[in-house]
C-alpha cells in the first residue's frame, strides 16, 4: 500500500514539474473541440453530439497517455528494482485512471461551453463517462507498454488499442444515447456490462504486465 | 509428441474427404426452400464453418500462447505466431462469404456490403486484432522479446475479443440480425433439417481439420526457416 502511495505521487511530482505535458493536453483539448464546433456550428443533433464526443474522448486520451510513459525508460528500469511489476501496474493504472477521468471531465466541460447540453440524465452519463474512460485508461496503459516494448511508440500503440477499444467505446456509446432522454430505462445491465469490462482489464493488465518487463 | 501428429497423414486424408463432400454434397442435397434465403442457405457449409475454423485456430494460438509465457520455448512461439496467421485467413474467407451472402438476404439486394449487426463488429473486431498482432510481430527484432510481448497481446486480444463477443448481442437495444437472435429464429429449430445437418457436421469438422492442416504445414515451414537462420 505505501509503496502503491509512493509511485502514485512520484507520478504526480513528475506530472506537475513538466508544466509542458499539462499545458499540452489542455491546449490539446481546446484546438480539438473549438475545430469541432467549427465544423458543426449550432446544429448538433444529439446523435451527433454523443458520437463526436466520444470521438474526442478516444483522441485525447490517447495524447494524454503517450505523453505519460515517453522520455523516461532509463528510469522505469529504476523503479523495476525497487518495486515488483505487479504493483507497479496498479498503481500505474490507479494513477492513469485518476489522470484521465479529470482530462475527459475537462473535455466535457469545454465540449458543452461550445455545443450546449443535449443529456437528458446527467447521472447516468457521468457514470458511462467514468466508467468508460476508466477502462480506456487501463487499456492505453497496457498498449502503450507493450508498443514501449515493441520499440514503436505512438504509431504502434494507435495500432493495437484501436481494436482493442472499440468494445468499450460501443458500450458506453449505447449508454450515453441511452442518457439523451429524461428517464432512461434498462441502462443497469449496460452499466453492469461496462464495469465487468473494466474489471476485466484491469486483471488482465495485472496478470500480464510482469512478463512485459522480465528482460 | 506435437510433431507426430504435425505430420501424420490419417486426418489429412480424412480432411480432404470431408471437404470433397462438403462441395459436393452441400450443392447437390435438396435443401428447405425458406423465403428470402432460397438457395443462398448452402453458404451455411461455407460462411459458418469459416467462423468454426477461426475460433478454433486462435484457441489453440492462445494455448501456445500461454504455455510460452509459462515455459518459453521457441516451438511454442513458432506455433502461436502461425496459427495466429492461419486463423487471420479463415477469419478474412467467414468475413467474405458473409457480405456475400448479406448482399441477398438482408436490406436491398445486391446493394450493401455492410449490415449494422453485433456479429459483424465482433468478427471485424477479432480480425482488426490480429491485424495489430501481425504488425507487432513485424515491428519487433529480438527474437524472445518479440515472442513474449506477442504472446501478452495475443492473451490479451483473445480474453477481450471472446468477452466482447458475449457481451455485446446481450446489450438492450442490440439486436442481430443472424438466425437466433432479435426475434429471428435459430437455425436449430427448424431451419436445419436433417439433410442439411447431414452436410453442416462434416462440413465444420473438414474446414477445422483445414485450418489445422494449413497452420501444420506454416509451422513446418518456419521451423525450417528459424533452424536455417540460427545456422547462418
Amino acid at each position: 500500500m505505501n509503496q502503491l502511495v509512493a509511485i502514485m505521487q512520484r507520478e504526480l511530482r513528475h506530472e506537475l514539474r513538466s508544466r509542458r505535458a499539462w499545458l499540452a493536453i489542455l491546449l490539446y483539448i481546446a484546438s480539438t473541440v473549438y475545430i469541432t464546433y467549427l465544423a458543426f456550428q449550432h446544429d448538433l443533433e444529439p446523435v451527433t453530439w454523443n458520437a463526436l464526443f466520444w470521438i474526442l474522448i478516444i483522441f485525447i486520451s490517447m495524447f494524454a497517455a503517450s505523453g505519460s510513459f515517453s522520455g523516461r525508460e532509463g528510469e522505469m528500469l529504476y523503479i523495476y528494482t525497487l518495486v515488483s511489476p505487479a504493483r507497479f501496474i496498479l498503481a500505474r493504472l490507479l494513477y492513469n485512471g485518476i489522470f484521465m477521468v479529470i482530462v475527459s471531465i475537462i473535455t466535457l466541460f469545454v465540449y458543452m461551453m461550445f455545443t450546449g447540453n443535449p443529456v437528458g440524465s446527467i447521472a447516468v452519463f457521468m457514470a458511462t463517462v467514468l466508467l468508460a474512460v476508466w477502462g480506456i485508461s487501463s487499456l492505453l496503459t497496457m498498449a502503450f507498454a507493450i508498443s514501449i516494448k515493441g520499440g514503436g511508440g505512438f504509431t504502434l500503440m494507435a495500432i493495437i488499442s484501436f481494436p482493442l477499444l472499440v468494445p468499450l467505446l460501443i458500450i458506453a456509446q449505447h449508454l450515453s444515447s441511452q442518457s439523451m432522454q429524461p428517464n432512461p430505462s434498462e441502462y443497469l445491465g449496460n452499466l453492469a456490462a461496462l464495469l465487468s469490462l473494466d474489471a476485466l482489464i484491469a486483471a488482465l493488465c495485472y496478470l500480464l504486465f510482469p512478463y512485459l518487463w522480465r528482460d | 509428441m506435437t510433431q507426430g501428429i504435425l505430420t501424420a497423414k490419417w486426418w489429412k486424408v480424412l480432411c480432404a474427404l470431408l471437404l470433397i463432400y462438403t462441395a459436393t454434397a452441400g450443392f447437390l442435397i435438396p435443401v428447405p426452400a425458406k423465403p428470402i434465403l432460397h438457395e443462398t442457405i448452402r453458404n451455411l457449409y461455407f460462411h459458418v464453418c469459416m467462423w468454426f475454423a477461426m475460433m478454433f485456430i486462435f484457441t489453440v494460438s492462445l494455448v501456445y500462447s500461454i504455455k510460452y509465457l509459462m515455459d518459453p520455448k521457441k516451438e511454442f512461439d513458432i506455433i502461436a505466431s502461425q496459427t495466429a496467421n492461419t486463423g487471420t485467413v479463415f477469419g478474412i474467407l467467414g468475413l467474405i462469404t458473409g457480405m456475400l451472402w448479406l448482399r441477398y438476404t438482408w436490406g436491398e439486394t445486391g446493394r450493401d456490403w455492410w449490415a449494422p449487426d453485433p456479429k459483424l463488429n465482433g468478427a471485424l473486431i477479432a480480425l482488426l486484432s490480429y491485424f495489430a498482432y501481425i504488425v507487432l510481430r513485424i515491428s519487433m527484432d529480438d527474437e524472445q522479446k518479440k515472442a513474449r510481448v506477442a504472446a501478452v497481446y495475443n492473451i490479451f486480444a483473445y480474453v477481450m475479443m471472446i468477452v466482447f463477443v458475449m457481451i455485446y448481442p446481450r446489450l438492450s437495444n442490440v439486436d442481430s440480425l443472424h438466425p437466433g437472435n432479435g426475434g429471428n429464429p435459430g437455425f436449430n429449430q427448424y431451419d436445419l433439417d436433417n439433410h442439411m445437418r447431414m452436410v453442416f457436421y462434416p462440413a465444420v469438422m473438414g474446414w477445422v481439420l483445414l485450418s489445422a492442416w494449413i497452420a501444420s504445414i506454416n509451422i513446418r515451414m518456419e521451423k525450417i526457416n528459424s533452424y536455417h537462420h540460427n545456422k547462418i
